[in-house]
């Protein structure tokens, strides 16, 4: 009885495991059927949770972040300084942007101003559990005109771009998820590249592929790079801020190619984005 | 673990409610930069209530529909969580639980067997990008908060899984007569 029990177990376990590898054959052998009805039926009972969970997300973040602001208080002393300092350069310029857009009547971002691009706001409804998968769920998809590969955007800066769309949601694949890479420009310089994640370090990505004859300075900011040729064109408009380079040491730049940006988007606390739909698709 | 249609439909619905209460509340919070992972703890308490098939179905399941809502490769979260499963099953199979601990330990233990699986598992499929030494960290923070996860979530879902459980009876200890004169 005890034997035939053990060998019924074991009977299952191998069934599952077998179970397991065929699902992922059948993953990478593009069906996504299943995935795409189970999302749709449960999009919305997420999106109720993800509000009504909210006022308990943000009492944790309070306490997260109060931890983290008592190490930051000193660095941003001295951030401060150059800041104030840079401010008064801005203002200038500032004012003169401000009337520059009025002579033109710009009612949207610079980058965006002359582009094919239509803003989709969407809500995060999940988020990856796992930090070898980086990316979320909006509460947007085919019906609101998004489509697969349309670039997605928060107020600070790139987020990433939509990986897969259901009726009322969509997959955002974060700049920081391994599959993704976005072709990047540092400003003034010029210097292109490509934007790279590191996997596990959601505040560092990697600016690769770089000229080595060009020196890149740290503080020096990318925006994506928007390129065009032979018929195939960036899925990022040129000019959307990407990050700040934070490490740009020569022996990296000569030996790898590559220096470390920080992202500006904080990517760890998305909550309303805007998906960028009607662009060019690659 | 005695399975009537009843408990069934209680093991789903703490499946379903885990699930989701990881994707939109756990995986959205961030404790030292880390956020906590429950699913692994979940699973966990599960199998060593039910044994090593109720772990093992049940962690094939949760990552089954983890899996579909984030539309992610299908498998891989299933593979993980169902080999966690057994195991915890494993141990209430050949162990007994004496110490109240145990769960919490266990949940600890397994939740990092479960992340170096998932590491291993990713690494085999290919990953296009430098991996940081920070997903160390990650791994081991996430251990450590489903031990203080586990304890909870043994004993609330111990509470839903009651009339289901099948417990040695207690040996109570009969007061011993006072001897007088001894």
């Amino acid at each position: 009885m005890y034997r035939k029990q053990v060998r019924r177990r074991r009977a299952v376990l191998a069934l599952l495991i077998v179970g397991s590898f065929v699902l992922l054959t059948l993953t990478y052998q593009g069906s996504r059927g299943l995935q795409s009805g189970v999302s749709t039926i449960f999009s919305p009972v997420q999106s109720v949770a993800d509000r009504a969970l909210k006022p308990a997300r943000d009492l944790v973040d309070w306490f997260d972040k109060t931890f983290d602001a008592r190490g930051e208080n000193s660095r941003l002393k001295s951030e401060l300084v150059t800041a104030r300092t840079q401010a008064v350069a801005g203002q200038e310029a500032l004012q003169e942007n401000a009337q520059l857009r009025k002579l033109v009547e710009l009612d949207r971002g610079p980058a965006l101003a002359s582009s094919p691009y239509k803003e989709v706001i969407g809500r995060v409804i999940y988020r990856s559990p796992t930090v070898w998968r980086s990316s979320v769920t909006i509460d947007v998809g085919s019906g609101d005109g998004v489509h697969v590969d349309d670039p997605v955007i928060s107020g600070d800066g790139v987020v990433g771009r939509i990986a897969s769309v259901e009726g009322g949601s969509s997959q955002v694949m974060l700049l920081t998820d391994h599959e993704s890479a976005i072709s990047g420009k540092v400003v003034p310089s010029g210097v292109q590249g490509v934007v790279k994640p590191e996997i596990g370090n959601p505040e560092d990505l990697i600016l690769d592929f770089i000229d080595s004859t060009k020196l890149v300075h740290g503080g020096q900011t990318i925006v994506t790079a928007g390129w065009r040729a032979q018929g195939l064109a960036s899925l990022f408009p040129p000019g959307l801020p990407v990050g700040e380079v934070t490490k740009a040491s020569i022996e990296d730049q000569e030996a790898k190619e590559q220096v470390d940006v920080r992202p500006y988007a904080d990517l760890r606390n998305l909550d309303l984005v805007q998906v960028l739909t009607g662009g060019s698709r690659g | 673990m005695i399975l009537t249609p009843k408990i069934l439909v209680r093991m789903i619905a703490i499946g379903l409610l885990g699930v989701l209460l990881q994707l939109s509340f756990f995986s959205r919070v961030e404790l030292f930069h880390v956020s906590p992972d429950v699913l692994p703890a979940l699973v966990v308490c599960l199998g060593l209530l039910g044994g090593s098939l109720t772990g093992a179905v049940s962690g094939f399941a949760i990552g089954f529909f983890v899996d579909c809502l984030l539309v992610e490769a299908l498998g891989i979260t299933s593979l993980v969580l169902l080999s966690i499963g057994y195991l915890a099953g494993l141990f209430r199979e050949r162990f007994e639980i004496h110490s109240s601990l145990v769960p919490a330990l266990l949940c600890m233990g397994l939740t990092l067997v479960a992340e170096l699986g998932f590491a291993a598992v990713q690494l085999m499929l290919g990953i296009n990008a430098p991996v940081s030494i920070l997903i160390v960290r990650d791994m081991l923070l996430k251990s450590v908060y489903a031990f203080f996860l586990g304890w909870p979530t043994y004993l609330l879902i111990r509470r839903i899984l009651r009339p289901a459980l099948v417990e040695e009876p207690r040996v109570r200890r009969r007061p011993q007569p006072t001897v007088l004169g001894a």
